[in-house]
C-alpha cells in the first residue's frame, strides 16, 4: 500500500551559480535608425544547466518585444556569452529589466531544482 | 697599441655576449575587471523525505534536506534577493487530488555581521511563497528554503507512487 516516494531537489551537490554583468546596462546606438541595442554578458557556473532565456520586462515585469539572436542560449559549464539585445525607440523608456532565467529540461533523468534569474536594470 | 688591444677587448667581449644564450624572457599579462555583479548559488542540495504516505518534506527530521541557496553580491545596495519555494511540482505522476504546499524562505548566515537584519527587513510576495530581500551589504549571503507537500486537501491521502520534482526560485534583481 505504501509506495516509496522519491523526490530529489537536486541530485549532486556541486555549487551552481549564474550571473550577468553588467548591472546597469545602457542603451546605445545601432545600426537599425529606429532601434537602440545594448550588449549583456553571462557567465554559467552551473554544471547542471546549459540553456538560458534572454527576457526584457518593464518596471511590472511585464515582457517587452525585443530582438537578440538566439532568446535561448546554450551556455556550457564555465563559460561566457556575450549577446546583443535590440529594441524599438518606443520602447526604450519603458524597458527597466533584461533578465536571463535557467531553463530546466524535464526530460532529463537529472533534474535541476533551482531555478535562477539574474536581472539587470536600465536607469 | 694600447688603445689597438682595448679596441679588440671591447670589440670581442661585444661579440661573445651576442653569441651566449640568452634567457626566454616574455611579459605575459593577467588583465582583470572588476564589475558590480550578483550570483545566484545552490551550496547544499535538497530533497525530500517521505515521513507519511501523504506528505514530503525537506525537513531533516523527516529525512529530507533543506536546500541551501548563496547570493553573492559585489556592490551594496545594487540588487534584491527574491527567493520562492515551490507551490507546485514541476514534474510528478497523474494527481487527481489536492496537493497543500507550505514552506518557509530564511536568512541563514552572511558573511557580513549587518546581514543578519535581513529577515527583520524583508517582506513577501505572491502570497507569502516569494520572500524578497534588500542586499545592503555587499558579501555572501545564505538562505534555507523548507517546503512541505500534503496530499489530499486535509483528508490526507497516500501520494501515487513515483518521482516527483518542485522548483526553487531564486533571483538577483538589480535595483
Amino acid at each position: 500500500m505504501y509506495r516509496s516516494v522519491i523526490l530529489l531537489l537536486l541530485l549532486c551537490g556541486s555549487v551552481a551559480a549564474h550571473d550577468m554583468t553588467p548591472t546597469y546596462p545602457k542603451w546605445k546606438m545601432s545600426f537599425i535608425p529606429t532601434a537602440k541595442m545594448t550588449t549583456m554578458k553571462v557567465f554559467n557556473k552551473r554544471a547542471d544547466v546549459q540553456w538560458y532565456q534572454i527576457g526584457v520586462f518593464d518596471k511590472e515585469f511585464e515582457p517587452i518585444p525585443f530582438v537578440t539572436r538566439y532568446k535561448i542560449l546554450r551556455i556550457k559549464y564555465l563559460s561566457h556569452v556575450k549577446f546583443d539585445i535590440y529594441i524599438n525607440d518606443d520602447n526604450v523608456k519603458r524597458a527597466e529589466y533584461v533578465c536571463t532565467t535557467s531553463k530546466l529540461r524535464g526530460n532529463d533523468d537529472f533534474k535541476p531544482i533551482v531555478e535562477s534569474r539574474i536581472c539587470s536594470r536600465f536607469k | 697599441m694600447n688603445k689597438l688591444i682595448t679596441l679588440f677587448l671591447i670589440v670581442g667581449l661585444t661579440g661573445c655576449s651576442l653569441l651566449m644564450p640568452k634567457k626566454a624572457e616574455a611579459n605575459t599579462n593577467i588583465n582583470g575587471n572588476v564589475e558590480s555583479r550578483c550570483t545566484v548559488n545552490t551550496d547544499t542540495v535538497g530533497y525530500y523525505g517521505n515521513p507519511n504516505a501523504y506528505t514530503l518534506t525537506t525537513l531533516p527530521a523527516s529525512d529530507g534536506q533543506v536546500p541551501v541557496i548563496r547570493v553573492d553580491t559585489s556592490l551594496a545596495n545594487a540588487y534584491k534577493a527574491q527567493i520562492r519555494y515551490p507551490t507546485s511540482f514541476s514534474s510528478s505522476p497523474s494527481l487527481g487530488d489536492t496537493v497543500t504546499w507550505t514552506g518557509t524562505v530564511a536568512y541563514a548566515s552572511g558573511s557580513v555581521s549587518g546581514m543578519s537584519a535581513y529577515q527583520a527587513a524583508s517582506t513577501t510576495a505572491d502570497g507569502g511563497a516569494m520572500r524578497v530581500y534588500n542586499l545592503t551589504l555587499a558579501g555572501t549571503t545564505w538562505f534555507n528554503v523548507t517546503s512541505v507537500a500534503t496530499y489530499g486537501g486535509g483528508s490526507n491521502k497516500a501520494f501515487p507512487g513515483g518521482s516527483y520534482s518542485a522548483v526553487v526560485v531564486a533571483e538577483c534583481i538589480a535595483q
